[in-house]
């Protein structure tokens, strides 16, 4: 069951098109990616989703609600990590949650929160003491503490350390555990392959793609190549390679051999070169990652 | 305890932990005690005076330092993604800053009349009216400032900025009898001039004139219009 339905959401700010109709959707328990550049048009989306901004077109329907004109009902059912909020220098960990708490009607027990996130210790400590990572552990517990169906986390690990953005991300793994759905906004790619079920790809106020990270790596490839050396004397292998399923083309240059094929052909080729006792050595596979994907896709680097 | 229950609880710690809060209420008691030693009993300028101060300092620095950080820090906003309206604290800061005033004007009339003796005002309600008037019509000009400042620490500078030449316009820094006539003059018709010589009328029980009653509500009702025309929450 779709949970968020987006359709040709379209937003322009003084004649510069943010949002050129965008559309996707969000099943439940997933966690969706939106991954894009700074400035692609990821947060504006997300906000029309979360009915701060009024898209000029288009429909949005989260659990079944306006966000705009349900905004109240929507609100006790969804939780939101904004990118760039603060709160007050002086508010204390267990204050800023048991008021959050204190604004939904069947809040979740904060003091829960407060030992799940690892904040027990830091209970008594006001926001300005603390670490990039507990603010950002903060943030979490807050955006759950009224028992959303769907979380938002916007921009997540900016900013963070590489260890604590690991250790984020282990939270937004658990916090799919617990079974709430999960919108991810990101520009990092590491980030969106280790936690995404699926992932729109946003470029200039439009969805360029949409898939699971793996579909995204493998899309569009043909570009995925393989190279081996083989042992001295063996037959030419190249009929046994073309055998294999996704391979497009082999290229022999003395010993040295390079396959190049889609999908998922080069374990393929391996295990048949195998089982007809061809031992290679040296053997790499230029593997794509999510960021050559984009700009496949995209013909730019992400962090442009 | 309901969330506007809480917000009002949770707003009033942060407030006693602001450092701003106990300098609104301290800078006018110093100057009382300071200047309260050389007046006799009959004095009805000093007390109305550091009255004034008072209400200037959390109308004019106060309120729109705070107003405006939450801004900055996404503290609306993001109240505005949960079931509460952001305009619920805006609202508990108007109440309680008012309740700061309230309390750093009790104490100093406190200390003037316990301490140093000061007669306390002859028309208590005419007194009271205008010192509502007045606080509204200073909340209202922190509240411009609010919606204009892009963040706290701009806030907290236009307020300073203007806290001093309006203080001096109104005779809160220098006694009206010992500035030029014409600038005392033209004192008399910014917001805390009227408000100061409103509240210094009212306090020695004559009648208060029309025209700095009228100006404050002029003041409030435009400022305070224009406030809530420019006042953006992101």
């Amino acid at each position: 069951m779709a949970i968020i339905e987006v359709h040709d959401l379209t937003k322009s700010y003084a004649g510069r098109t943010v949002l050129g109709g965008v559309s996707f959707s969000v099943e439940e328990g997933e966690v969706f990616g939106i991954l894009g550049p700074n400035g692609a048009g990821k947060t504006t989306a997300v906000e029309c989703v979360e009915g701060l901004r009024r898209p000029d077109s288009g429909t949005v329907k989260v659990l079944g609600l306006d966000p705009r004109r349900d905004a109240r009902a929507l609100r006790e059912r969804i939780g939101v990590q904004l990118q760039q909020t603060q709160l007050p220098e002086n508010l204390k960990v267990w204050e800023a949650l048991d008021l959050y708490a204190s604004f939904y009607k069947a809040p979740r027990d904060w003091r829960e929160l407060l030992d799940e996130w690892g904040l027990a210790e830091k209970r008594d400590t006001r926001f300005g003491k603390l670490s990039g990572g507990q603010k950002q552990r903060l943030f979490i517990a807050l955006a759950l503490v009224g028992d959303p169906k769907v979380a938002f986390l916007d921009e997540l690990t900016t900013g963070l350390d590489p260890q604590a953005r690991r250790a984020t991300w282990e939270l937004v793994k658990r916090v799919q555990a617990s079974g709430v759905t999960t919108v991810l906004v990101s520009h990092f790619m590491d980030e969106v392959e280790e936690l995404c079920d699926r992932v729109a790809v946003i470029d200039r106020g439009e969805v360029v793609a949409l898939d699971t990270p793996a579909g995204l790596i493998g899309e569009g490839a043909g570009a995925q190549q393989m190279r081996f050396t083989l042992p001295a004397g063996a037959a030419d292998p190249a009929a046994l390679v073309a055998a294999v399923p996704g391979v497009t083309a082999t290229a022999r240059e003395g010993d040295r051999v390079t396959v190049t094929g889609t999908g998922d052909f080069a374990t393929a080729v391996t295990a048949q070169l195998a089982r007809h006792h061809v031992l290679v050595s040296d053997l790499r596979i230029d593997r794509r990652s999510l960021e050559d994907a984009f700009i496949a896709l995209t013909g730019r680097k992400l962090d442009d | 305890m309901n969330a506007l229950a809480k917000l009002t609880a949770v707003e009033t710690k942060l407030l006693l932990r602001e450092p701003g809060s106990l300098v609104s209420v301290l800078i006018p008691l110093f100057i009382l005690v300071v200047f309260g030693s050389s007046i006799d009993a009959t004095d009805t300028t000093l007390l109305p005076m550091s009255l004034a101060i008072a209400v200037g300092l959390v109308g004019l620095y106060l309120l729109p330092t705070t107003m405006a950080s939450y801004r900055e820090r996404g503290i609306l906003r993001r109240l505005s993604t949960t079931p509460i309206r952001p305009g619920s604290l805006l609202a508990v800061q108007l109440v309680l800053q008012t309740a700061l005033v309230l309390i750093a004007c009790g104490l100093l009339m406190g200390v003037a009349s316990g301490v140093l003796g000061v007669r306390l005002p002859g028309g208590l309600l005419p007194t009271l009216g205008v010192f509502l008037l007045g606080t509204a019509a200073m909340f209202a000009i922190g509240l411009l400032i609010a919606a204009l400042a892009p963040n706290g620490r701009a806030a907290n500078g236009i307020g300073v900025l203007l806290y001093f030449p309006m203080a001096f316009l109104a005779g809160l820094i220098q006694p009206v009898d010992q500035m030029a006539a014409t600038v005392a003059r033209i004192g008399e018709y910014t917001p805390l001039g009227a408000f100061r010589s409103a509240l210094h009328q009212a306090w020695s029980g004559q009648a208060p004139d029309v025209l700095p009653l009228v100006l404050l509500a002029v003041y409030t009702l435009a400022v305070s219009a224009l406030a809530a025309r420019l006042f953006r929450w992101e």
